[in-house]
């Protein structure tokens, strides 16, 4: 029967560079490669480095994410500087930068970099609009698509019969893209921005706390810019999720994965406890709902599958493996008539304790945790999304290609719903006069710390080690080291992998349904 | 309402009014905003623009989306025809591919770079099958224009850092060094990530004028980086008045005080940050914390650690470092002597024919003072 192989290279509307490759057989892909096309050695030249600028190299690792990141940086060397405990303020500042950064990053995440995958664009001019707002869009699109210059609309599968939308949503979904670039602006404004100094690389931290206590001005404009960002997601965002789903209910019985789920956790409430987090920590095996404890200390590396030697990784510790040799290897031809090599990925394989499992992360895995936490916002609402689809009881189902969609937008709802919290917390903090806000540490001859904060495309945590007061070992493992992990030594296929085998494939010619669900991982 | 090809849908009260900003920002003056109004309004068709992503982070990207002049929706609908960019694009793999071929062999295309090549470890950046290497060979000689936007597509950046583990190099020094071109007509918006509004501005300047604007010897536009950060910043009158905040979070930190003794770079940084400002024109970094030099070459090794002092700057009063030394010691030949330039270009107004300058400060104790006496030299080279 047919076979073909499929090769997507770049994937686009995406941080990073990306190939995947697929084996699509009668239909449906039974293998799959997902190779990371870029390295750039931060493990190796962050190494001697003063210890008190980690933050400022994490944020470089990711432009869409750098808040995350920063977090990682600056909590992890102050920790090796012996600063065990953020002050209060320190931590509702950096709830603030977060919740900045979550809700535009969501927002970008389900326009610019999603839409399309669904959105029939060009199908939106044969829409009926009644308004004065959707005339002018679709007026807008006409003069565009008329100009015969398609620009970065051109040569996307718009012919496919995979599109699923009526035209008058086509066109809303269209005008709500381009009202969704304002809004993840506004949502950048708030923290990054006003609190931050400029989005993306802010300034404001630095190890031991913040550089400085915000003016009340920019705690204010935080406050209304949140608001209306708020606004944007209760009206628009989670009403076009709950129209355009049903259209694609199909999605909700393909990529299920490996059904592992792995949460540092995200923003802290006052305990500082990561298992107290407004998207607490935890870990779930086999798709069984029951949430164990986990350790940022339990990663293991391998690289079998890696450009690096084979006993490079072995399991090890991150901060004692290190980027050092490469053994970089020609990828494949781009045509598919070659499947993958042995090593065929600048990503190594990172696996999660004893049971040395893949481990998806991301919104699916923390609004998992937070469910099963039993977070009264999260239970509300996953409980009414599944009665609302006919599934009451029945959270399981999430665990899918559209249930990582549905996570997604709930967990931009919760973050929004307690973006104002933060902010009020601070403000009561200053009016009693706690205005601590960095112990201002000093670098110590040696000393060990590490992250453990999620970014928006899930868990990441980054570890430093000092000798003789410079950076003598650091190791970064973001999200997409988890989800788009390759092979690891057993062979076992990573997340993304394994989420893609069985996937059907109606054409493989134009791999959308291999697209979409690469984009639910957010890579 | 009069349409226009550029900026559709503004009226053209608003459009002047845009047009005199652009037109002061390069260097017209408010009587240039006619010759700006009409170098926009005379492009009938979109121009073509394609983007491509080396070793970057997609924060350059990431700055494009925070646009508001213009706004993002307006530009890549109305005003540019943005045929390939990796993140923004809806076409993937072989059809984006396809994109940028049928960009490149029409040969009418104005090309961004956002990233640096790898040149030691080719693969460890290629896309759709090519290292970037071949990418630059085969677009370069093509494209009517090459903006390097971000400090990787200048000069490296962070991945350029010492020891540089895949050999990055910015797009200019690439093409010297590989394709044996001495000049590449390269334009560089450093900074990091890189300003978008720069970019967009300095596009201006080329279909206003119809050339290259002029450069510094890094590559980067005079008109956006000729001043030092503290030539311009807002906080330049705490430091001639010594008013430094001592540790982050100190009550000095509301009063909008001066970052030099946190490690505040701004006094060997040459951007236009405390002009033109981010996102929007909104905020700038000396709002939230210390400059770390990020549009300067190698700024990595250059201007790290970022929370110390720049060194041997112990008080205004020393003059008389030029330009081009300035640059040839970001390059790396020594940290020691930049602080003579700081002064330079700090007190130098004052220093003619003005009064005697303050008692050495706090950062003497820490930083030996350097040779010249205080208002020796009569000539600030910097200005």
């Amino acid at each position: 029967m047919a076979r073909t192989n499929v090769v997507i290279d770049p994937i686009t509307r995406i941080e990073g560079h990306l190939r995947v490759t697929c084996v699509v057989e009668n239909g449906k892909v039974t293998d799959a490669w997902n190779t990371c096309t870029l390295f750039r050695g931060f493990e190796i030249f962050m190494k001697d480095r003063d210890p008190r600028d980690v933050w400022h190299y994490t944020m470089r690792i990711c432009g869409v994410c750098p808040t995350p990141h920063g977090w990682n940086g600056v909590r992890a060397s102050e920790m090796a500087m012996g600063v065990d405990r953020m002050d209060d303020n320190t931590r509702l500042i950096r709830n603030m930068m977060e919740a900045s950064q979550i809700a535009y990053d969501h927002i970008l995440w389900f326009y610019v970099l999603n839409a399309f995958d669904y959105v029939n664009v060009p199908n939106a001019l044969k829409a009926k609009p009644t308004t004065p707002t959707l005339k002018a869009v679709q007026q807008q699109l006409k003069t565009f698509v008329d100009s015969g210059q398609l620009g970065f609309l051109a040569n996307m599968y718009w012919d496919n019969p995979g599109y699923k939308l009526p035209a008058d949503l086509d066109l809303e979904l269209t005008a709500h893209y381009l009202q969704s670039i304002e809004m993840q602006q506004l949502a950048n404004d708030a923290g990054g921005v006003f609190l931050g100094g400029k989005y993306p690389m802010i300034m404001n931290y630095a190890p031991g706390g913040c550089t400085q206590l915000p003016g009340l001005e920019d705690i204010i404009t935080y406050k209304q810019r949140m608001e209306t960002v708020q606004g944007f997601v209760d009206t628009v965002v989670v009403p076009d999720l709950l129209a355009i789903a049903p259209y694609y209910i199909g999605l909700a019985k393909v990529g299920q994965g490996v059904g592992n789920f792995l949460s540092w956790g995200v923003l802290d409430e006052k305990s500082q406890d990561p298992y107290d987090r407004l998207f607490p920590r935890g870990g779930i095996y086999g798709g069984k709902l029951a949430v164990e404890k986990v350790d940022p200390d339990q990663t293991k590396m391998y690289t079998k599958h890696s450009f690096y030697p084979d006993t490079l990784g072995s399991g090890k510790h991150p901060l004692d493996v290190g980027q050092e040799p490469q053994e970089y290897v020609d990828l494949a031809p781009v045509d598919g008539s070659k499947l993958p090599n042995a090593k065929y990925d600048w990503t190594q394989a990172v696996r999660y304790g004893d049971r040395e499992a893949p481990m998806e992360v991301g919104p699916l895995a923390q609004m998992l945790m937070a469910y099963l936490a039993g977070r009264p916002e999260a239970v509300q609402l996953v409980d009414s999304t599944l009665a609302a689809v006919g599934a009451a009881g029945h959270p399981e189902i999430l665990i899918s290609a559209l249930g990582r969609i549905v996570a997604r937008v709930l967990k931009l709802k919760i973050n929004m719903d307690n973006a104002q919290r933060w902010a009020d917390e601070l403000l009561a903090n200053m009016a009693t006069g706690v205005t601590a806000v960095n112990s201002m540490p000093e670098v110590p001859d040696s000393g060990e710390g590490k992250g453990g904060w999620d970014a928006p495309r899930g868990a990441l945590c980054h570890y430093v080690r000092i000798k003789n007061k410079k950076i003598d070992s650091f190791a970064a493992v973001p999200a997409s080291n988890w989800n788009f992990s390759p092979r690891d030594d057993k062979g076992v296929r990573g997340p993304v992998e394994e989420a893609l085998v069985g996937l059907p494939v109606a054409d493989a010619a134009q791999p959308l349904e291999i697209l979409r669900l690469v984009h639910t991982f957010d890579p | 309402m009069e349409e226009m090809s550029l900026f559709p849908g503004v009226t053209r009260r608003d459009f002047l009014k845009i047009c005199g900003g652009l037109a002061a920002l390069i260097g017209l003056g408010q009587a240039g905003a006619a010759d700006v109004a009409e170098a926009l309004t005379a492009i009938a068709k979109r121009p073509n623009v394609i983007w491509s992503d080396f070793q970057e982070c997609l924060g350059c990207s990431v700055n494009l989306l925070q646009s508001r002049t213009p706004e993002v929706a307006t530009l890549i609908l109305q005003q540019i025809s943005l045929n390939y960019h990796e993140a923004v694009m809806a076409a993937a793999g072989n059809e984006a591919e396809q994109n940028f071929s049928d960009t490149v062999s029409g040969g009418d295309f104005f090309w961004v770079v956002e990233g640096a090549i790898a040149t030691k470890v080719p693969g460890a950046m290629t896309v759709h099958g090519e290292t970037s290497m071949d990418i630059v060979r085969k677009t370069y000689p093509k494209a009517k224009a090459t903006i390097a936007i971000g400090s990787c597509a200048c000069y490296g950046n962070v991945q350029a850092a010492a020891p540089n583990p895949t050999g990055a190099k910015g797009l200019t020094q690439f093409i010297k060094d590989d394709m044996g071109i001495a000049n590449p007509t390269v334009i560089n918006i450093a900074r990091c990530p890189g300003n978008a509004e720069d970019m967009l501005a300095t596009l201006t300047y080329v279909l206003v004028n119809k050339k290259v604007p002029p450069l510094d010897s890094v590559g980067r536009p005079k008109f956006l980086y000729g001043a030092l950060v503290h030539d311009n910043c807002e906080r330049r009158a705490h430091f001639e008045q010594g008013n430094y905040i001592e540790s982050f979070g100190d009550e000095h930190c509301a009063d909008s005080w001066c970052w030099f003794k946190m490690g505040c770079k701004g006094p060997v940084t040459y951007a236009p940050c405390p002009v033109t400002r981010w996102n929007g024109h909104q905020s700038w970094c000396i709002k939230a914390g210390p400059c770390i030099g990020c549009s300067e070459p190698a700024f990595w090794d250059t201007m790290a650690p970022f929370y110390s002092p720049v060194p041997n700057i112990a008080a205004p009063g020393i003059v008389g470092i030029s330009d081009s030394t300035f640059t040839a010691i970001l390059v790396g030949v020594t940290a020691g002597a930049i602080g003579a330039h700081l002064i330079g270009t700090a007190v130098t107004h004052r220093l003619r024919g003005g009064g005697p300058m303050e008692p050495a400060r706090g950062t003497a104790a820490e930083a030996p003072a350097t040779e010249a006496p205080p208002g020796g030299a009569s000539d600030g080279g910097g200005e």
